[in-house]
């Protein structure tokens, strides 16, 4: 492990009613690598995932991501969560772009709203990454015009445009078509390659193998293995790691 | 607000009730034809019924009254304000509530239609045993909130002096000092009924939808 | 005299009154949406407090006869001392009128805006005011808009409630001509014909936006 890594998890704990959803989750991520979280649906994976940026309230434990702490235990102040999401950008599995904003306007609105920029300055970086997405030609159509694997990119310009520091992407291949989801694993292996941190939760295996520094096994609300991912995709300690991969993998 | 007033307005009661209950029977009757003949096939029926439902629909209630309190005499028609009341609040219903069954069949499968007819049933059948009773079952809320508002509109009929629960509050505001007093009482009652009827819609609707599980 | 020159001597008249029914729908409608679009704001999103102020004034508003409302601001508030001449008791009872039933309105368009478009502008450090503000109103608006317009249909025939206040609008110079030419009839018949001229072009607009939002959704 890295002596000061930019996540650190700490028995996260999370529960609807009585109904625990994540339990006793401690993870780190170090600067510049990728953690794939797989595991079965149900496992507590996008929980876990929301919990970092508070979409969702940890019950239990606490976490830090670069320099904003934020303890379950404690009453969490705005002013921490609005550090903390600035460190964070999201990707969601259903895009959740704005329908009614052109693609520019989605990517450059929060840009004005959040950090200042100006109009001009926001719809210039805004031209600049979705170029960069593969999306150039697009800045003046509606999202409900683009396909979904377009849609995803431009949620993932959207994200890059207040420059955080750490990608969350929430199975974001989940809902395309596996040819549409090529195109968005594409920009995410090249946002891997730029050293952009990142936690992906996904059901995308290869990626998972060929990508990720650092894969994440979750079951049950727990993290049931971690470590490298050549080494637990060759050989898993555990028997439920075993079976899950066998049924992915033997698909 | 004091105890004599209310028990002056709720003499009104009555009347309020059956001048919206009168209406709303003879808009729910008459909306069935209308709909129908709304649906004809043959232009020379459905476009002036569907001019009716809209002129009727089109005029305020309240000039509906007018024409039919103050204007029908010189036709040689005269009718008691209570009459005139559930005759033209019937008759607007009857437009609003044609619109409603419309939105109902159009909600109605069409393979319905299809099987009734593979199944070798007439056509009054397939509506009236078949189609009707689907009808029925989806426009039961939107005919309930419609009651409701009818409710609250019957108070128009108190402009041509049918002596409902408004008349009974306009005449203690003007009789006594305190001009407000009755205002707020009617009101408070006209609020109690509408929630009261709303639970009580919501509470059919919760039945019929036990009943008729969809 | 026939019915059409009759009609032609009446028609200057209710003209005028028209037009004070227009006004008095427009300053209504102009003030009221406003305001429920306040109300289904706070309905929506306001604490404890703020909501269950503007849930009690929303089912007041919509549980009081029009007509009663107008009959209380107009006979009613003078007795405490505040009087108002009959436009503006019947533009202010109207206008409570729409605020409440518009919030209703509003607050199912408001309502119809996806979650996750608010979880994301959330995830993007947007300002709560701002989600409303960019992403929530401009969309739930949008899908009000039949429905705003249909309302806007049934507070323009409202108008004519205003007659028990002694407003000359529409009703109330058609029926002083009836009453003084005994030609109730034919007056109140055109006056009729000069509210459909306004009503159902206006819901034949409103089924068109109708058709044409739900072929955009």
């Amino acid at each position: 492990m890295e002596p000061h890594p930019v996540i650190d998890v700490q028995s996260l704990r999370k529960q609807y009613g009585e109904h625990v959803v994540l339990d006793d989750v401690t993870l780190q991520v170090a600067e510049g690598e990728v953690a794939a979280v797989i595991g079965p649906s149900g496992a507590g994976k996008s929980t876990m995932l929301r919990c970092l940026n508070l979409l969702e309230k940890p019950d239990g434990g606490r976490f830090r991501v670069q320099d904003t702490t934020i303890d379950a235990s404690a009453p969490i102040r705005p002013k921490d969560v609005k550090q903390l999401r600035r460190s964070l950008g999201m990707v969601f599995q259903s895009f959740n772009l704005f329908p009614h904003l052109t693609v520019l306007r989605n990517v450059a609105l929060p840009q004005e709203r959040v950090l200042g920029r100006s109009r001009a300055e926001a719809e210039a970086r805004g031209m600049e990454l979705l170029e960069r997405v593969g999306l150039a030609d697009k800045p003046a159509q509606y999202p409900s015009r683009c396909s979904g694997g377009q849609q995803q990119r431009i949620a993932i310009a959207r994200a890059l445009a207040l420059d955080p520091e750490v990608m969350l992407f929430d199975e974001p291949t989940s809902s395309l078509d596996p040819e549409l989801g090529l195109e968005v694993l594409a920009v995410m292996r090249e946002l891997a390659t730029e050293g952009m941190t990142m936690v992906v939760v996904t059901h995308e295996m290869q990626f998972a193998r060929d990508v990720s520094d650092h894969l994440i096994v979750m079951a049950h609300g727990g993290i049931i293995e971690q470590g490298k991912p050549e080494q637990i995709f060759s050989d898993p300690h555990h028997a439920r790691t075993r079976r899950f991969l066998r049924a992915v993998l033997d698909r | 607000m004091t105890p004599e007033v209310l028990l002056s307005i709720l003499q009104g009661l009555p009347t309020t009730l059956v001048l919206t209950a009168g209406a709303l029977a003879l808009g729910a009757l008459g909306g069935i034809p209308l709909v129908l003949l709304r649906r004809s096939p043959v232009a020379l029926i459905r476009l002036p019924v569907r001019l009716l439902i809209e002129v009727l629909r089109g005029i305020p209630p309240i000039v509906w009254l007018f024409l039919i309190f103050f204007g029908l005499p010189s036709l040689g028609v005269r009718l008691g304000p209570l009459t005139a009341g559930i005759l033209g609040m019937g008759a607007i219903s009857a437009a609003y509530l044609a619109e409603i069954y419309r939105g109902g069949l159009a909600a109605v499968n069409q393979g319905q239609y299809e099987a009734s007819m593979a199944l070798g049933m007439s056509t009054p059948d397939m509506m009236s045993r078949i189609v009707g009773p689907q009808v029925v079952r989806v426009s039961v809320p939107a005919v309930a909130t419609y009651g409701i508002g009818l409710l609250k509109d019957s108070s128009i009929a108190f402009t041509i002096g049918v002596n409902e629960m408004l008349y009974f509050a306009s005449s203690e505001s003007r009789a006594t000092t305190d001009a407000i007093g009755p205002f707020l009482t009617v009101a408070a009652v006209y609020i109690l009924l509408s929630v009261l009827s709303a639970w009580g819609a919501r509470t059919l609707n919760a039945r019929l939808r036990r009943r008729v599980a969809r | 005299m026939t019915v059409l020159s009759e009609w032609g001597t009446y028609f200057p008249q209710l003209l005028q009154g028209l037009l004070v029914s227009l006004r008095l729908a427009a300053i209504s409608l102009g003030v009221g949406i406003p305001i429920g679009l306040a109300l289904a704001i706070a309905n929506g999103s306001g604490g404890r407090v703020v909501r269950s102020v503007a849930v009690v004034l929303v089912e007041i508003g919509r549980g009081m006869p029009a007509l009663v409302m107008l009959q209380l601001v107009y006979f009613g508030l003078p007795s405490l001392g505040v009087s108002f001449a009959s436009f503006t008791a019947a533009a202010l009872g109207l206008t409570l009128t729409t605020a409440a039933y518009t919030s209703e309105i509003i607050r199912g368009g408001l309502q119809s805006v996806p979650a996750g478009e608010v979880e994301a502008a959330e995830a993007l450090n947007m300002s709560r005011f701002d989600t409303l503000r960019f992403i929530v109103i401009p969309q739930g608006m949008r899908v009000a808009v039949p429905s705003l317009m249909g309302f806007s249909i049934l507070i323009f025939q409202g108008t004519a409630l205003a007659y028990t206040i002694a407003l000359p609008e529409l009703l109330a110079t058609a029926y002083s001509i009836g009453s003084s030419t005994f030609r109730y009839l034919s007056v109140l018949t055109l006056a009729g014909f000069m509210y459909v001229a306004i009503t159902v072009p206006m819901s034949m607009l409103t089924e068109r936006v109708e058709l044409r939002l739900s072929r955009h959704l």
